[in-house]
């Protein structure tokens, strides 16, 4: 028995990207999507405040900065700041006022394509990651200066992604070397305080995307190996240890580029074979395990809905909404963005 | 000039083919053909070598039996075989076949472009490399690539 089941009503199609979609970025409130891709645009989309049901509008265009595909989008803390993280190399930091987004630096530095850029919890730092094989710490000085204070070269390959842990003291990257490294600062340096890979254990191909559940207790991997992995942290010597907890095996078809935890708990992949996948904590036939803590979990998750062909091509991007739950876009190569409300079935 | 990985190939004749299907009847004239082996097969024959002045077909890179087409799965898969275990070309030509497949399929088809099995000696790599869509799509933005490389090594009339 699994927890109950679903499905995915579609609520609306934003159209205007000219190429393919990437990534998709709700800011911190929720006010506001962010998206880009390899128009070498970035869009964003506002909830249109008088129309019911809920409509949402493009109401910015974000052009004439990158010179190639634009792959990443991440809103700073406070939501005043758009990180955008190019194919060309280099990243740009956006601020709005009044409507009007203007770029206020550009970070360069890496050697080719960036892929990835992750703003910090508390808004102090930003990672970026690229096709160089490095990750790059930029702290944010007065008057919108950047200074790198890092430069890790700790993967063999490229690398796909940057994320924060909630609590921001430890920074994930995941590669086309099949790892997971996890970063932690000591002593004015970031070290590689683990490394999540190997036999048994970690992924068996590209490592596309990882996010944390709301607590920062555990963690979700996706990979072109056609599996979701599932880790969880515990305690040891005062330092964090992240085991594999779960893998989830048998239900992707082709690479799966994107996952997303929403604070409720559910799970959300974007994958290749055109398909969103929700999975949630089963657990409810499982009643010898009821005395486990709450946090650590039990690891079992159940696949709760498979919309087929969310979009008519591969999904890149899927992101759960902040604060409304069971509100989540998706981003594909069909140039097309789609905002999806999660309903459970009625037990 | 730089030296040749394979200075003599063994060039093949260009092999007639034939459709095996009959054509359909014009009363459903209006209902789709159903892309096969062949048709894809028509796409990516005449590509040309990166190092020869001969078709893929001609050196036996390509052979319409290493094609599968699942039309309505929607998917493709192409094998290849570089004339040498070791061509350090094997990474351009499958990237060559795969965006001649992106340009001629409707974008539903999924195409996985593979080395046939044991036929170069950094298979998992290469195939590894052909199958990454964000490499893909950052080696057709780059100038120096398309520009000097592939539409000489793709171009097929």
């Amino acid at each position: 028995m699994g927890g109950p089941a679903g499905s995915l009503e579609e609520l609306q199609c934003l159209t205007g990207h000219t190429d393919r979609v990437w990534q998709v970025s709700w800011s911190p409130s929720g006010d506001m999507l962010a998206s880009c891709g390899g128009d070498r645009t970035v869009r964003i989309w506002r909830r249109d405040p008088g129309a019911q049901p809920e409509r949402w509008l493009c109401a910015a265009i974000l052009d004439d900065t990158h010179t190639r595909t634009i792959r990443s989008a991440c809103w700073s803390p406070c939501g005043r700041y758009l990180a955008t993280a190019s194919f060309d190399r280099t990243t740009a930091v956006w601020q709005h006022a009044g409507g009007v987004w203007e770029v206020v630096a550009m970070l360069e530095g890496h050697e080719s394509e960036v892929k990835e850029v992750a703003w910090n919890p508390n808004g102090g730092l930003l990672a970026t990651c690229s096709r160089d094989k490095s990750v790059w710490l930029w702290e944010v000085q007065p008057g919108q200066e950047y200074e790198v204070v890092d430069v890790k070269h700790g993967h063999s390959q490229d690398v796909k992604t940057v994320r924060w842990h909630p609590q921001g003291e430890v920074l994930v990257s995941a590669s086309y070397d099949d790892s997971i490294k996890l970063w932690v600062e000591e002593d004015d340096e970031w070290v590689c305080a683990q490394t999540l890979a190997g036999p048994g254990v970690g992924h068996t191909s590209t490592v596309w995307e990882v996010a944390f559940d709301a607590a920062g207790q555990r963690m979700v991997s996706c990979s072109d190996d056609c599996t979701l992995r599932v880790w969880s942290c515990r305690k040891e010597a005062g330092q964090q240890r992240w085991h594999l907890l779960s893998t989830l095996s048998g239900y992707h078809d082709r690479t799966i580029f994107s996952v997303d935890w929403s604070r409720q708990g559910l799970i959300a992949s974007g994958c290749a074979d055109n398909a969103i996948r929700i999975f949630g904590e089963g657990g409810a036939g499982d009643d010898s395990s009821a005395a486990e803590p709450s946090g650590s979990g039990v690891g079992s998750f159940a696949m709760l809905c498979k919309r087929e062909q969310a979009h008519p091509l591969d999904i890149n991007c899927v992101r759960w909404h902040p604060t409304d739950p069971g509100l989540l876009a998706s981003a594909g190569d069909d140039c097309c963005i789609k905002l999806w409300r999660w309903r459970p079935d009625a037990c | 000039m730089a030296e040749l990985i394979n200075p003599s190939p063994v060039v093949h004749e260009r092999k007639a083919t034939r459709r095996r299907r009959t054509p359909s009847h014009p009363d459903n004239a209006e209902e789709r053909e159903p892309i096969d082996s062949l048709e894809v097969f028509e796409h990516i024959r005449d590509i040309t070598d990166p190092e020869h002045p001969y078709t893929l077909e001609q050196l036996n890179v390509v052979t319409e039996e290493q094609v599968e087409v699942d039309d309505a799965a929607g998917t493709v898969k192409v094998q290849f075989t570089p004339t040498v275990e070791h061509c350090s070309m094997a990474t351009l030509i499958g990237l060559c076949i795969r965006v001649k497949l992106l340009r001629a399929l409707p974008p539903r088809f999924k195409a996985d472009i593979l080395l046939s099995p044991g036929s170069h000696a950094s298979e998992a790599a290469v195939n590894k490399q052909l199958s990454d869509k964000e490499r893909v799509a950052a080696a057709l933005e780059n100038p120096n690539l398309t520009q000097a490389r592939l539409p000489a090594a793709c171009c097929c009339t």
